[in-house]
């Protein structure tokens, strides 16, 4: 896993720490030099502070996003709600604030690593899924970890693909945001639902013809989501 | 007099007062120069009359063979008149009611002058003219009695009319006073709404700007205050969030190195092991005390919450007390949903401070209870209690207690910042709701948290 952190005692500590939970780590002090690991070898796992140098975390994010579909946590010194949700938006998909304990970031990271793609989502697995009966058409196919227009495939990170096989298990029932929370990032009673909302905003602009007016992942008012599928 | 008056009150007094000194003077000179001008006209009217009738009284005297009280049957003097006739010592009169009795005694001892004149006097209780004429040609006097009551009717409408004008006046002029008072007092007024707005943490509260000349002054120098307190105010609690800020960083590198330590505990000698235990419990509090003054800052700022609408404040509570290592059993469950608009994540983290405070300074947690109160439409308030069973609050130090970094000597020893307290105080205030310390039933302390009821309730949730 990388990590992205340019306060000396943090990324010392936590390389140390992780590498106690047994993760493989590749600590970095700048966006830039992050940047080519990320090119050069793809991680698992991403956990960036957003507070960088010269290239801010949200920049990193965005460009590592462009070569990278790995879970990204982000460690925010600031949590300041728009920091937080610019970040998701972004493409983050958690995060922790500083001041932070180990196990909250191990916890972050094991709920993103739990099931990666193409893993048995749960009973209803081995299921493909017509969300949009098209032309073109648009099929969830949760075996093979991948969500397809006719031929080309919908480049969708894994945790918005896990987001849409949580909607997708069986679709057309209404999931509330804390139903979702608690199944895709293991985050309790206590978890910000703005993480939901937003990974629907950015799975919207993936999976809709309009995501300004959502066909498929349809917004339940005061319940939550439900997928709407073209069977 | 002003000390014990209000202002208003004093202007308003002074008003009224000034205007019956003005009413009393000009109706005193109006009743004046009416009256002497009544009393002229009347006197001269009667004078004449009185002439009038002397001269045919003097003629009838003159003719021979006739006798005065045959003369005066033949005046006919206007009603409210009497003619009297002294001759040769006898007086006559045109009416059986007035006599020479009611001439006074010095007149009627003047009988040798020989001058005519006219007077003013009472008779029979009533302010009557005399008038006397000499007759030396027939050797009499002649006296004419003239009663003016309806000139005293007059001159009593005239007095009545104007003391009615003065008590009008009067109250028109304390009406007036009380207005002016106002209008005088309403900046003031304007002043005390900004600073009690002020006072209740609006800074950004200013005096609107006036064309007035006599309130520009001042209504400058108070928005250069409330400037000055204000970036004052800023200045601190930016101080306090840049530190806190600052801290964060070598805090959590602290946090995860002594966790990386912690993890080799077995490879370590006792003394080291006891060592990273002093460490890790001061650090956790270190912890706990920037995460509470984070969060202080955060209220200061007025950063904005994150309310969820119609929470549920049981399964908050049940959440809570799970979350910080706690039973659940310690929650006294109402058996329903109890909805409230909170931030979750700040209302539990207030009532995780109550919960700590509990078992810190009050022998532990004993009971978390949530009810309801008021029905529903009548602004319904949800209520969670905290007992424990310490030796509770003394009565003088309830309200001290919420004070940043308050702490009771006796309790000083202990661990505790002095923060959590007065978090859990702001982050009610900024949900619109109150907590309080009493004392419980065991003789412990219990704090009493009370929030509005949702409104997403009352409106029949979707």
């Amino acid at each position: 896993m990388l990590v992205v952190e340019d306060d000396d005692g943090i990324r010392t500590s936590l390389a140390l720490a992780l590498e106690d939970e047994g993760y493989d780590v590749d600590p970095h002090a700048s966006g830039e030099d992050a940047f080519a690991a990320v090119s050069a070898h793809p991680p698992d796992l991403m956990l960036v502070d957003l507070m960088l140098g010269r290239m801010d975390g949200f920049t990193f994010i965005r460009s590592a996003r462009t070569v990278s579909d790995a879970p990204v946590i982000v460690v925010s010194a600031r949590d300041d709600t728009h920091d937080i949700v610019a970040a998701l938006e972004a493409g983050a998909d958690d995060y922790v604030t500083k001041p932070f304990v180990v196990k909250e970031v191990s916890a972050r990271l094991r709920a993103l690593m739990r099931r990666g793609r193409g893993g048995p989502i749960n009973e209803q697995s081995g299921r493909r899924v017509v969300l949009d009966s098209g032309p073109p058409t648009l099929v969830l196919d949760m075996d093979a970890g991948r969500v397809t227009r006719e031929a080309t495939e919908v480049h969708l990170t894994v945790t918005e693909f896990r987001l849409l096989c949580e909607l997708a298990s069986p679709p057309d029932r209404v999931l509330s945001r804390q139903v979702l929370l608690d199944r895709v990032w293991d985050r309790g009673f206590f978890g910000d639902e703005r993480i939901v909302d937003v990974h629907i905003r950015r799975l919207r602009t993936k999976v809709e013809r309009e995501p300004g007016d959502p066909q498929i992942v349809v917004t339940v008012r005061g319940l939550g989501y439900r997928l709407h599928t073209g069977e | 007099m002003r000390s014990r008056w209000g202002l208003r009150a004093t202007l308003t007094a002074l008003f009224a007062l000034g205007g019956v000194l003005l009413a009393g003077v000009m109706g005193l000179g109006t009743y004046g120069v009416a009256r002497s001008y009544l009393l002229d006209q009347r006197e001269r009217g009667t004078l004449r009359q009185a002439f009038a009738d002397a001269s045919y009284v003097r003629d009838g005297l003159l003719t021979s063979g006739r006798r005065v009280s045959d003369v005066l049957g033949a005046v006919s003097p206007p009603a409210e008149s009497t003619v009297l006739v002294q001759r040769r010592g006898r007086w006559y009169s045109s009416s059986l009611d007035v006599g020479e009795a009611a001439l006074p005694q010095a007149l009627r001892s003047q009988v040798g002058e020989d001058s005519a004149w006219v007077q003013w006097a009472s008779v029979g209780g009533v302010p009557s003219v005399l008038v006397r004429v000499p007759l030396p040609a027939a050797g009499a006097q002649f006296y004419e009695v003239t009663a003016a009551d309806e000139l005293q009717r007059t001159l009593h409408t005239l007095r009545t009319v104007l003391i009615g004008f003065a008590v009008a006046v009067m109250v028109a002029a304390a009406v007036l006073g009380r207005w002016a008072a106002r209008r005088a007092v309403a900046p003031l007024d304007a002043v005390a709404g900004a600073a009690a707005r002020i006072a209740g943490g609006r800074l950004d509260t200013r005096l609107p700007a006036t064309e007035d000349p006599d309130l520009a002054t001042f209504v400058g120098s108070f928005n250069t205050m409330v400037d000055a307190l204000a970036e004052r105010i800023e200045r601190d609690a930016r101080f306090t969030a840049d530190v806190s800020h600052e801290l964060r960083s070598p805090l959590t590198a602290l946090l995860t190195s002594v966790d990386v330590l912690e993890r080799r505990r077995d490879e370590m000698s006792a003394r080291s092991a006891q060592v990273i235990d002093l460490v890790r419990a001061d650090l956790d509090r270190f912890h706990r005390m920037l995460e509470d003054l984070l969060d202080l800052g955060r209220l200061d700022a007025g950063a904005p919450m994150r309310v969820v609408p119609g929470l549920d404040a049981v399964e908050l509570v049940r959440q809570t007390l799970l979350d910080s290592g706690r039973s659940a059993a310690l929650l006294e469950d109402p058996g329903q949903p109890l909805l409230v608009d909170v931030d979750k994540q700040q209302m539990a983290r207030a009532l995780r401070n109550l919960f700590d405070n509990a078992d810190r300074h009050g022998g532990g947690l004993t009971r978390v209870s949530v009810s309801q109160e008021g029905l529903a439409g009548h602004h319904p308030k949800v209520i969670v209690c905290v007992d424990d069973q310490g030796r509770g609050v003394p009565p003088e130090d309830r309200e001290r207690i919420f004070d940043r970094f308050h702490r009771d000597g006796s309790r000083g020893s202990l661990p505790g910042a002095g923060l959590g307290l007065s978090l859990v105080s702001e982050t009610l205030q900024a949900h619109a709701g109150v907590v309080w310390c009493m004392a419980n039933d065991w003789r412990g302390a219990r704090f009493v948290v009370q929030l509005p009821a949702s409104s997403a309730h009352a409106a029949g949730e979707s």
